[in-house]
């Protein structure tokens, strides 16, 4: 069998059937999902992209301290809010593929051919691979701050938020956002941003991430402030030697262990 | 002729409308229940029970309970564990409703369903005895349960219970449940778990077993239906009823009975 | 070529345009007995959704001296079941000139929440105080008035989090030792403040503050201890 690149649909029949089929409602496992704020703006001298660290499976929180900002080229980082896996995988892939035009065109590559690239494949798969995503960088014609929706539409703005603590984030921007920001301020203002997302947005939690995008350098601020350090808990939880019960006991001699005469191997 | 009138407690007052009258009487009356004020008020909430519903109403179910009649009265087992979902909300629950010194009913369906109804059940015994000066037959107490849940049906009540008792006749016992059902046997089995207990009980029972054999069946029934059954586990309760009333046998960790079986040589098979 | 039409997933089952009494509030609510006093604890957090409602809405509130009750899911209905407790003990005061007793309570509770058998009150209740010998006592409820007695329960949201904890650390479940619970008041308290704590950091609707009463023979005394906001 030719083996195929993508996504494999071997299971899409079956499992409908286990979905909807008449004696059947199973319902199909539930992927972890971001919960997300993300949010990144630009500034002076370029991009700020910013984003909670909370990843939520339902109301349980699945990673108390995961990387949303992902890295697309040196000179490009990308946000992701949606499915945990479909923005890891989708970044990843376009990563490759960024490096991959970079080597075939011999010059580093542009914002725009990154956010070209996710929204025709967001777009080729109308909106199953739950991917919404915050696409910033720095190329040879200046900063770039692109939003790009899981069915592929995009926006170019110069503040944008994403995730379900999208609107605490934006309440912030829309109030404090002014045109060319320092540097020092644009970082404040993000972490504003999401911390706004973190005490008010139940998905999005933890610390606060910032990646500082200018020309040729890359700030990677993980965990700049980390507003949600638990409190040192009131006793210590040890359990006593012996409280799980032995049942059985067995021990396996993994290796044979001989008794050899050194004097019969030296002759 | 039995006096049955205080299933219309209305007629029986001779005329006489006091406040303290009526007010006795409404106490004597059958509970009432507020209903949603809509016009179909039992399609209302039907979907809230569903699983997929966001605010379920997740009402406590799974159970193995079993009695049977035999030469020296009547057996009760049942397991404690209730479950809502895939969560156990409890090891400990109290399977068996004691009604009175000489009646016990079982719990399998709704908690709340049969906890209220039995108490309800056992406050009309007692009215029974105090009006007819003698104890009510475990076919009339059944018999008032089944009535008093028939006049709901279809309302969503979830119920089945083993009424077990000792009267005039000897040995009682008599299975009902929320559709109305109401039959008289020598064994039953009620629950997720019971074609398990069927199965130990049907091959092991005798009619004239001592009570120690007979309590090990019972006990043995539901350990098993506790093994292959995850919504039924916690703690085997027994009870016998004998001539004189009930009497609790034993309260036994499923664990233990586990490893006490495990011990002893496997019954060949036949 | 597609040889075959390609099927495509079903519509998301026909969702009639009906009303929806119910919504989730969220909250963990927990309570303990010790010999001589009972502990009552419930988050401030209300909550629907991933939207916070309010970071101070008390769950737990104080029905008498020796009784204190708790509630998580549908806050109104919670809030109501509270307010028409208190009426009818407040009727009961008058006509037996005697405070409730919270074993009398318990049984009271049960029969008005089955009292709206088919409509009911979307809340998980938690009784928690002393007896009429002076120990204390915990009555777990379902939302239609299932009740058992228990030496420690937790209800809400948080309850899968929560549970296993207390059945561990209070109820010493599964130990092959002899271990043997001194549970002084001192270590209940930190026991729950532990768990809330705990619950906090995985349960989303769980956190704010949670609130402690402890209920003694001489009079109840409510702590405040606060959790993560996020």
């Amino acid at each position: 069998m030719a083996t195929k690149t993508g996504f494999n649909f071997d299971n899409y029949q079956r499992n409908l059937f286990l979905e909807h089929g008449k004696e059947n409602n199973m319902k199909l496992p539930k992927a972890t999902k971001t919960g997300t704020t993300i949010v990144g703006l630009m500034f002076k001298d370029g991009i700020v992209l910013g984003a909670d660290t909370r990843a939520t499976e339902g109301p349980i929180v699945a990673d108390k301290n995961c990387e949303k900002i992902h890295y697309i080229a040196p000179n490009m980082y990308c946000c992701g809010a949606g499915t945990a896996a479909d923005t890891e995988m989708t970044t990843a892939l376009i990563s490759s593929n960024i490096e991959l035009h970079r080597l075939n065109t011999g010059r580093e590559a542009r914002v725009v051919t990154a956010m070209t690239m996710l929204k025709q494949l967001l777009f080729k798969y109308q909106g199953h691979i739950g991917a919404a995503l915050i696409l910033g960088g720095v190329d040879c014609t200046g900063p770039h701050l692109y939003t790009i929706y899981p069915h592929g539409s995009t926006d170019k703005l110069p503040y944008v938020t994403m995730g379900s603590g999208s609107l605490a984030a934006m309440a912030v921007f829309e109030s404090k956002y002014k045109k060319d920001l320092e540097r020092q301020e644009a970082i404040d203002l993000v972490a504003e941003a999401i911390q706004a997302g973190i005490f008010n947005d139940m998905g999005s939690g933890s610390n606060v991430d910032v990646c500082v995008l200018t020309k040729g350098k890359v700030d990677y601020l993980r965990n700049y402030i980390k507003p949600n350090v638990r409190k040192e808990k009131e006793q210590v939880y040890k359990f006593n030697l012996g409280v799980t019960p032995v049942i059985k006991e067995s021990i396996r001699n993994l290796v044979d262990v001989v008794e050899v005469n050194e004097m019969e191997i030296d002759q | 002729m039995i006096n049955l009138d205080f299933l219309n407690p209305v007629e029986d007052n001779n005329g006489l409308e006091t406040e303290v009258n009526k007010e006795y009487l409404e106490n004597l009356n059958v509970p009432t229940f507020d209903i949603p004020l809509c016009n179909n008020p039992i399609e209302f909430l039907k979907h809230q029970t569903e699983a997929a519903e966001k605010c379920r109403l997740s009402i406590v179910h799974g159970t193995t309970t079993l009695a049977f009649k035999f030469k020296h009265g009547v057996i009760v087992c049942v397991d404690s564990r209730a479950t809502a979902g895939s969560y156990i909300a409890s090891q400990t629950v109290k399977k068996v409703i004691e009604i009175n010194p000489y009646l016990l009913g079982t719990m399998a369906g709704g908690a709340a369903d049969c906890s209220y109804w039995e108490r309800e059940l056992g406050r009309r015994c007692r009215l029974y005895e105090l009006r007819n000066k003698e104890r009510i037959s475990v076919a009339a107490a059944s018999k008032l349960l089944c009535n008093m849940v028939y006049s709901y049906k279809g309302m969503g009540l979830s119920m089945g219970t083993m009424i077990c008792g000792w009267d005039k006749k000897g040995p009682g016992l008599y299975y009902v449940d929320n559709d109305g059902t109401r039959l008289e046997g020598d064994l039953f089995s009620v629950g997720s778990g019971s074609t398990f207990a069927y199965g130990i009980l049907d091959s092991g029972f005798k009619y004239d077993m001592t009570p120690e054999e007979a309590y090990d069946l019972g006990q043995r029934a539901i350990y098993h239906a506790t093994f292959r059954d995850a919504a039924s586990g916690g703690i085997v309760s027994c009870y016998h009823v004998k001539q004189d009333g009930w009497t609790l046998i034993s309260r036994t960790n499923v664990k233990d009975l586990h490893y006490k079986y495990a011990e002893q040589p496997k019954a060949p098979l036949v | 070529m597609i040889s075959e039409p390609i099927p495509t997933a079903q519509p998301a089952r026909q969702m009639a345009n009906r009303f929806d009494p119910y919504e989730d509030n969220g909250g963990t609510t927990m309570a303990l007995a010790g010999e001589d006093f009972c502990i009552v604890a419930a988050d401030t957090r209300q909550s629907d959704g991933y939207h916070i409602n309010c970071r101070y809405a008390p769950k737990a509130h104080q029905l008498s001296d020796k009784t204190v009750i708790g509630t998580s899911g549908f806050y109104a209905d919670g809030i109501c079941l509270v307010k028409r407790i208190k009426q009818r003990m407040e009727w009961y005061y008058h006509q037996h000139d005697k405070v409730m007793s919270t074993p009398a309570l318990a049984q009271l509770l049960s029969v008005m929440l089955y009292q709206k058998r088919f409509f009911p009150y979307y809340c998980f209740t938690i009784l928690g105080g002393l007896d009429e010998e002076g120990k204390g006592c915990v009555f777990d409820y379902d939302s239609v008035g299932n009740v058992e007695r228990v030496k420690y329960q937790a209800e809400g949201s948080g309850k899968e989090l929560l549970q296993p904890f207390l059945d561990s650390q209070i109820g010493l479940k599964n130990r092959a030792t002899d271990d043997v619970l001194d549970l002084t008041e001192e270590k209940a308290i930190k026991i729950v403040k532990d768990a809330f704590s705990s619950v906090t950091e995985r349960d989303i609707h769980t956190g704010d503050c949670v609130e402690i009463y402890i209920i003694r023979k001489d009079g109840i005394e409510c702590e405040k201890y606060p959790l993560k906001r996020d």
